[in-house]
């Protein structure tokens, strides 16, 4: 944890939550844990305000509380994780629309938006919500229940865990067949209550979250078939989708080799799909070059029943993340650069004069960027002495090579600059446009009042030009800009993911 | 060296100068028979009419010539013929050239720096100097300039081709390494193996059968840049494997070997595009370890971020 990290983190709490929650949340990155009463002290803030953040926080299980080392007195934590996780909402449900539809996207916001909430709640919000997005009297509360249903069983929402006995400091357990027990919903009680009339659900007091583990491991498998497809063809892809799919009937999802799953089950799995009827006649094929193939995301480990295949997701994001590195060795510092950076990888240990000749660079440059690039960190340098004694004249070796540990929690730490860097400039470009993104949206707030009166269009043309063309342009420029900063957000956040997985692996 | 003509003045006369000539010959004639040397004893043998003073200086005289050399095996000295066609190079040549020649000999086709003759010849630097000059003018060695330091003059024998280490190989042209040559071989070479596997996207006989077209063995890579007639120079197949290195070391190609040894190429794409990092200015930043929120380096005022947002 570096203060780069403290410092996305503080900027993400005040860009959601406002400053109080932020001075909070720094108090409590800084020291490990705390008790409630030596928050005010160190932030200056009134108790009250204190207990109204650390509550905030909870609800979005961004800090844990436990029994300190006072009995009865419970210490506070805060998970910095979980808090830059905010930034990877969007795409949580970008997830949801694409594969599980609308409605499931509007029920995992509503359930993000706030933190943990009941089944019937979430889903009468998420009702509401739709009816204002689709303009329709109505909407089917069955299909929304069966669909939250449809997302218990895929693990995507799970229970919260709730105080076993009365205790001082209360402890959240939950059982394990619990987590995913689907809730019984009283629909007669939930249309009532949605038609504003007093009605019970049946389900008070059961809380729900988001699962995000089960998300990532969703953007795991995208990565790793995506990387295939890209490596090998879309036949190879498809044919890795099914075997994560068979892993899971009997793989834990995090584990960082899979049992292994056998071809006929393989076999019978991608006849069934029909878009890719080249796969289905070459599937030994394809499982050759796969597990031939460089990358060693798969690799054979039997021979009964046609052949036993097991995924290895260790080796996967180990070669991912020197793809990664090596890549953004190549953009920073040139492909010369990203040549020498191969093959010291390649070599584990070598001397500069063994990179000149190998990698074919002429002296000069070839010591120049491997100099720049141990200047950077992205190689180290061994030194290896015939004997320890200084006074004896003796050669020296020096040998470079890289630690990828190390390099990927440096490119790690770059990401989190980035991206505290991005989002400081796109708050610096609103707030310097402030008075005119303001003065635009007093400015529509008025078109639609007027339009609601009835306006004639000559009045709203008036009201139009209210706003000069430069202050259009300037306008629209801003609105590129923040929309760029927002994007590169995203982007970075992925490079993060994959380095993240790869150093949870390492564990 | 000897003949048998000696035998026949042995015969007619016993003339003081031809019978010290005839022993010095039947010597020769000894010494060529026996590869390990001679003894004084076996000469003793062979010669047994000769006085000591005689013997002494016949063979002397033979040593003076650098027909023999001079060896001492366990107490007692030992003569050996020299291989003849050496002595006739520095034929005419004082000792201090004859040493000068032998280190330099010595070296072989990797050359020797004159620091280093002058330290096993323990000659001064300026009589070091005129040798060599003189050596070289007689087309005996050749200074050789290396390519590891451009400045450092290596000498080898007159008739040897210089070591890849010193010339660099194709790849140096008057000491200097040719980075275009090399740049342009390593994008030909990367479109041949393109173009192999460009042609397997609708190959119909499966994916291994796709997979084996697209690999080239460095000799079918060499038969292409060979026919392209980009080089002057010949190259060789292993000069291909080189530049083929390189392309693996780039990260486009693949590398594997056969049941019998030699290599095979092919083209591969990377597992990832562009990470995010690098699409926005931080990623490829020089400064980025001297931004902050504070000083003159920091996001809200920064150039790069301009410049990629307008």
């Amino acid at each position: 944890m570096s203060t780069q990290f403290g410092a996305l983190c503080s900027l993400i709490l005040l860009e959601h939550f406002g400053e109080i929650v932020q001075k909070v949340g720094n108090d409590l990155y800084k020291c490990q844990s705390k008790p409630l009463r030596l928050i005010p002290g160190s932030t200056k803030l009134p108790l009250q305000k204190v207990k109204e953040a650390l509550r905030i926080m909870i609800q979005y299980d961004f800090v844990t509380f436990s029994m300190g080392q006072l009995p009865d007195r419970a210490e506070y934590t805060l998970l910095a994780d979980k808090v830059v996780l905010l930034l990877r909402y969007p795409r949580y449900l970008l997830l949801m629309k694409t594969q599980y539809g609308d409605e499931a996207e509007m029920l995992i916001e509503e359930i993000l938006r706030q933190g943990k909430d009941t089944a019937s709640r979430v889903i009468i919000r998420a009702a509401t919500r739709l009816k204002e997005s689709l303009k329709v009297e109505k909407v089917c509360l069955v299909t929304l229940r069966d669909k939250f249903l449809v997302l218990v069983n895929k693990q995507f929402v799970m229970r919260c865990p709730y105080p076993s006995e009365e205790k001082d400091v209360p402890e959240l357990t939950i059982k394990e067949k619990q987590l995913y027990l689907p809730p019984d919903i009283n629909l007669k009680g939930l249309s009532d209550l949605e038609e504003g009339k007093p009605g019970n659900p049946g389900d008070e007091g059961i809380c729900w979250r988001v699962n995000l583990d089960r998300f990532h491991q969703d953007f795991r498998d995208q990565i790793m078939v995506s990387a295939i497809s890209r490596r090998l063809d879309d036949n190879a892809g498809e044919l890795l989708r099914q075997l994560l799919k068979q892993m899971y009937l009997r793989t834990e999802p995090w584990v960082a080799t899979s049992n292994p799953v056998p071809f006929t089950e393989l076999r019978e799995a991608v006849r069934k799909q029909s878009s890719y009827p080249l796969l289905a006649q070459y599937v030994d094929q394809y499982l050759k070059i796969m597990e031939e193939d460089s990358s060693g995301f798969v690799s054979k480990v039997g021979d009964s029943s046609g052949g036993q295949y097991s995924l290895n997701m260790k080796t996967a994001f180990i070669q991912l993340t020197w793809a990664t590195i090596e890549n953004i060795v190549m953009e920073r510092f040139g492909s010369k650069a990203a040549r020498i950076f191969r093959l010291v990888k390649a070599k584990k240990f070598v001397e500069q004069e063994q990179i000149q000749q190998i990698a074919m660079i002429p002296a000069k440059e070839a010591k120049l960027l491997t100099y720049k690039l141990l200047e950077e960190n992205f190689l180290q340098m061994q030194e290896l002495r015939k004997s320890l004694a200084s006074n004896v004249p003796n050669k020296t070796f020096f040998l470079f090579y890289i630690d990828l540990n190390q390099v990927a929690r440096m490119v790690l730490e770059m990401c989190c600059k980035a991206l505290y860097n991005a989002m400081t400039r796109r708050e610096y470009e609103r707030s310097e446009n402030r008075r005119m993104i303001e003065k635009q949206q007093r400015i529509e707030l008025i078109t639609l009042n007027m339009k609601e009166q009835g306006a004639t269009s000559e009045q709203l043309a008036e009201i139009e030009e209210m706003l000069t063309p430069p202050e259009q342009a300037l306008l629209e420029k801003v609105r590129i800009m923040i929309n760029r900063l927002n994007e590169a957000e995203l982007q970075l956040d992925e490079t993060m993911f994959i380095l993240q997985l790869y150093l949870s692996y390492q564990i | 060296m000897t003949t048998n003509k000696p035998e026949e003045s042995v015969r007619n006369g016993n003339d003081q100068l031809s019978s010290l000539e005839s022993s010095e010959h039947r010597i020769l004639a000894l010494a060529k028979g026996s590869g390990k040397g001679i003894s004084d004893k076996d000469i003793q043998n062979e010669v047994p009419d000769l006085r000591p003073d005689q013997r002494a200086s016949i063979i002397n005289k033979l040593l003076a010539q650098g027909y023999f050399d001079l060896f001492n095996q366990g107490g007692t000295l030992l003569y050996k013929l020299k291989d003849p066609s050496r002595i006739q190079k520095v034929k005419g040549a004082d000792n201090e050239e004859k040493i000068v020649y032998s280190i330099i000999e010595e070296a072989g086709n990797k050359g020797i720096w004159i620091r280093d003759i002058r330290f096993k010849s323990n000659l001064i630097p300026t009589q070091l100097n005129k040798i060599l000059k003189i050596l070289e003018n007689k087309k005996l060695i050749k200074a050789v300039k290396s390519v590891s330091a451009s400045k450092k003059k290596v000498y080898m024998l007159y008739n040897l081709e210089p070591d890849r280490t010193v010339t660099g190989g194709a790849w140096y042209c008057d000491q200097d390494f040719e980075a275009e040559f090399v740049d342009v071989l390593n994008q030909q070479c990367y479109r041949f193996l393109h173009q192999k596997l460009e042609a397997t996207r609708d190959c119909k006989g499966g994916p291994i059968a796709a997979r084996n077209i697209s690999y080239a063995s460095s000799k079918d890579v060499w038969k292409y840049i060979s026919e392209l007639g980009i080089s002057k120079v010949q190259l060789s197949v292993e000069d291909m494997e080189t530049i083929l290195d390189t392309l693996l070391y780039d990260g486009k190609v693949e590398r594997c070997v056969t049941t019998d040894g030699s290599h095979l190429y092919r083209a591969v794409e990377s597992l990832l595009p562009a990470p995010g990092i690098v699409r926005i200015p931080c990623g490829v930043c020089p400064v980025l370890r001297h931004c902050s929120d504070v000083g003159s380096v920091n996001p809200k005022k920064c150039v790069y971020m301009k410049e990629w947002l307008e």
